[in-house]
């Protein structure tokens, strides 16, 4: 009997020794927490420089992030005592991403989660930065002015849970999207009209039947489409808005008087749209690999200078144009043209939207110290912090002549010819994490606070490029465009920016609607002709299973609640 | 285990059979101790977060602490069961999974039986190294691999068929739906034959050779040997992977499906934890993908529990 108590014992102080351990680390890990927390929170007040490290998540993968080993990085880790380390979507998307940070519970300082917001939100992961700017951030409240109330979060919470990177009385000089065609095939074809599908058309069957082989033996490609992955987006449905004369407002259409709202593909023009890239496939001019390949498959054929045409916009396939720059094959680079279906319809893609309070960056619950967080940002927001984010430093990056910022010729060399290496060796462009001016906005001396402006978008261009513009007696490439005032403003600035109710019906439904899309538009595209309308009912049909109407009917109610919001 | 159930005990009443219970526990009590912090460790890491299944049947919401969550019963499960795309997308697993199954357990046993006949030590160790060579590497390279494989711009597949005159223009066979499942069965088969052979191997070694020698001397040839001796003799070992592997089919994982797929193969290339990370975690509704969790959980027991009473009724052996 006896030993059978001291077994007992014996077992139940194993059992609690490893519970007291098990809960006395995690208390621990509490403890240590809270105290680096408040530690560095006094001495902050009085404008600490001390070292401190910072998690950043942003949804946007940024393969020339620097690590604060920049020029630019470097001086702002001197200058504030902070560096920054990174974090960016691996593998999956960004969704992923910040779903998994919000059910692990575990937040960096700070994020850029893009169209992920609501999920950190609704998990009330976010800070509300309305009193931190109060206090810490004139230089955010002064850049951003009047439009300080488009920040706020909804009609229910009035709070401020990010800081939106879009720019502040941005002026666009030059336009990145569009229809694009090779320098090189402009100067064969004889500069011709580019404006309707039928041109554009023209233009690469004409260059194609001539020259089918690169110099190097390779078969050329008439266009390709980046549609294996979530650009689908950006290179084949966002362009059926810009083809048939209206303004890319996400997934839907939105009538501009009622503010009614459709899922975009159940207008009428648009399946024309889709009717010439099927066309386009049926002839063989579009790249049967579209919505096969994956996005660095898609870059590499670019690179290589095969293709001669693309519908995307300047940032999803700038690294290939780099390198395509870099090994010297200007020709093979691209120009940009408004192309649409046909002469009765006008690119709305430059159709104003006020300030747009788009995806900005956030102050997270964990984040150690608030405070300084607001306070780099808002340095960052300063005169100087974004001459310093868009020029650089000066003496190194840009000099100072006549009261004139000029970026001298071999920096300006690199920047145009080989702009990866420049970004992530000068850390220009990389440190755009806080409110700042747009194009054509002038500082206090009188200069441009970005680099972009008409002088300087000319310098920018490669002379192939200027050629090209040349030849068309333009510019830039925005002049192809309809000018700024063409069309009203939209009320509700972009409807891309409204978040769904995370987990709601609405969102569920949106979220089939997009993988019915995802499969049906390359159906229907690569169809033969004559299947085409078969193809296109269906997916209609599957639209109307999946319940689009609800969806269309909650996010008209959305847009009104928006539109109200902001004409407060 | 046996020895230690009551009912080798002569039953001479409850109060002597506790009590040599105990008695035997006693004598063992180092063994006992020393176990324990593995048993410890299975219920910390595999019956602990089984309390998470409770999320399944509330609409959670993280910032909500557990009192505050809404309860709403099996809403969760109605809406995964009433979705045509659930279907779809199990049908998908079931028919990759059991290719899978079926394929990566004939072909690395023959390719180890073969393998075992060779005689050249140093020829049989290169090839079974070279073999399981691709496990090591991860399933983005051989994504990458396999779709520039078989692209039809200038893929080595395309050129090889075209060069032979079998076919005409370069075949698509990553737009093709209904190929998808065999290309992930292949790709899966080329990164795993080597490894997956290795434990077969091992178990031919540990065949008696005096075996051999006897039925050689019975005038047994090569291939009787084979099936007479060799299988049977790696037969238990390939029962407990194969019905542990059943215990899988519907987790297969995600990757080959998430990487090799695109948007024209969905209705071929969607798989369940895909549709979890979906229509779950991607859209924050962490109820209905630990719904599909818990469906997963459930079916995998059944079938492992299936497979085994076939065996034990077929073979009058238990595996578990």
């Amino acid at each position: 009997m006896k030993r059978k108590t001291q077994y007992a014992i014996t077992l139940l102080l194993a059992l609690v020794f490893v519970f007291v351990t098990a809960c006395g680390s995690s208390n621990n890990g509490n403890n240590t927490g809270k105290n680096a927390g408040n530690g560095t929170n006094a001495p902050a007040e009085s404008e600490n420089l001390e070292p401190m490290t910072i998690r950043f998540a942003s949804g946007d993968v940024n393969a020339n992030w620097d690590d604060n080993q920049s020029d630019i990085g470097k001086f702002l880790t001197e200058k504030t005592g902070i560096s920054i380390k990174a974090e960016f979507p691996v593998g999956g998307t960004d969704a992923d991403m910040f779903a998994l940070m919000v059910a692990s519970d575990d937040y960096p300082d700070l994020v850029m989660p893009k169209g992920n917001i609501g999920k950190l939100v609704d998990a009330g992961a976010m800070v509300d930065l309305r009193p931190l700017i109060e206090e810490h951030g004139p230089n955010i409240k002064k850049v951003y002015g009047e439009y300080l109330n488009r920040l706020v979060w909804s009609a229910d919470d009035d709070a401020i849970y990010t800081l939106p990177l879009d720019l502040v009385g941005h002026t666009y000089f030059d336009a990145g999207g569009g229809f694009q065609l090779q320098h090189q095939v402009l100067e064969a074809t004889g500069y011709p009209e580019i404006k309707t599908v039928q041109d554009y058309e023209n233009a690469i069957k004409a260059y194609l039947e001539k020259n089918p082989k690169t110099e190097d033996g390779q078969p050329r490609i008439g266009m390709s489409l980046n549609g294996g992955e979530w650009q689908i987006l950006i290179s084949v449905t966002n362009p059926a808005f810009y083809a048939t004369g209206a303004p890319d407002d996400g997934e839907f259409y939105v009538n501009q008087d009622t503010h009614e709202a459709i899922m975009h593909y159940q207008r009428p023009e648009e399946r024309e749209y889709f009717r010439w890239l099927n066309h386009m496939n049926d002839v063989g001019l579009l790249d049967k690999e579209s919505f096969v390949q994956k996005y660095d498959q898609y870059k590499a054929k670019i690179a290589s200078g095969r293709v001669i045409g693309l519908i995307d916009q300047n940032w999803d396939y700038a690294d290939a144009e780099n390198a395509l720059k870099a090994e010297g094959k200007f020709g093979a680079t691209y120009a940009r043209f408004p192309v649409t279906l046909n002469d009765s319809y006008q690119d709305h893609s430059f159709q104003g939207t006020g300030y747009l309070s788009g995806f900005g960056v956030g102050i997270t619950k964990s984040a150690a110290d608030p405070v300084r967080l607001i306070k780099y940002l808002d340095y960052l927001a300063s005169d100087e912090g974004q001459v310093l984010v868009n020029w650089g430093i000066e003496g190194k990056h840009y000099n100072v002549v006549d009261g004139k910022r000029v970026i001298p010729e071999d920096v300006q060399a690199m920047k145009s010819n080989d702009n990866n290496t420049f970004k992530k060796t000068t850390g220009i462009g990389n440190y755009f994490l806080s409110a700042r001016y747009g194009d054509g906005v002038l500082d206090p001396t009188g200069n441009y606070y970005t680099t972009t402006f008409p002088e300087q978008i000319q310098t920018n261009y490669s002379e192939a490029d200027k050629k090209t513009l040349a030849a068309y007696g333009v510019k830039v490439y925005k002049d192809f465009w309809p000018a700024d005032d063409a069309f009203p403003e939209r009320k509700y600035g972009a409807a891309w920016t409204l978040p769904f109710e995370t987990g709601s019906k609405a969102n569920v439904i949106f979220q089939k609607t997009q993988d019915i899309m995802k499969k049906r538009i390359p159906e229907a595209i690569l169809a033969k002709p004559a299947d085409f309308d078969k193809v296109y009912d269906a997916f209609l049909k599957d639209l109307e299973d999946a319940n689009v109407a609800e969806l269309n009917a909650e996010f008209t109610k959305m847009v009104k609640d928006r539109v109200e919001l902001w004409s407060k | 285990m046996k020895s230690l159930t009551a009912t080798d005990v002569p039953q001479k009443g409850t109060e002597k059979k506790r009590s040599s219970v105990w008695k035997r526990a006693l004598q063992q009590r180092y063994l006992y101790l020393m176990s324990l912090p593995f048993v410890i460790w299975v219920i910390v890491f595999a019956y602990v977060p089984v309390w998470g299944w409770i999320t399944a049947f509330q609409n959670y919401k993280p910032k909500n602490s557990f009192l505050d969550q809404k309860w709403v019963g099996l809403d969760n499960f109605v809406e995964l069961f009433g979705d045509e795309r659930f279907y779809l997308v199990l049908r998908n697993t079931l028919a990759m999974s059991s290719m899978g199954l079926i394929v990566g357990f004939t072909i690395p046993v023959i390719f180890a039986l073969l393998l075992n006949e060779m005689k050249g030590q140093f020829f049989k160790r290169s090839i079974q190294t070279i073999s399981y060579l691709p496990h090591f590497v991860s399933w983005v390279v051989v994504a990458g691999l396999v779709s520039k494989m078989l692209s039809t711009d200038g893929g080595a597949v395309n050129q090889l068929l075209m060069s032979l005159h079998l076919i005409e223009e370069p075949v698509q066979f990553m737009a093709k739906g209904s190929w998808f499942w065999g290309i992930v069965t292949l790709s899966d088969l080329w990164k795993e034959l080597g490894w997956n052979s290795i434990i077969f191997l091992a178990a031919m070694a540990g065949i008696d050779p005096e075996l051999y020698e006897a039925s050689t001397v019975d005038g047994a040839g090569r291939f009787r040997k084979m099936w007479h001796i060799t299988l049977p003799g790696i037969r238990t070992t390939f029962m407990v992977l194969f019905i542990l592997s059943i215990g899988h089919l519907v987790s297969i994982g995600f990757e080959k499906q998430m990487l090799l797929g695109n948007p024209l193969v969905t209705d071929y290339s969607e798989v369940l934890d895909l549709y979890a990370l979906k229509y779950g975690i991607q859209m924050s509704r962490y109820s209905y993908g630990t719904a599909i969790g818990i469906f997963n959980s459930v079916v995998s027991i059944l079938l492992v529990l299936i497979a085994n009473g076939i065996y034990k009724r077929v073979t009058k052996e238990s595996i578990i």
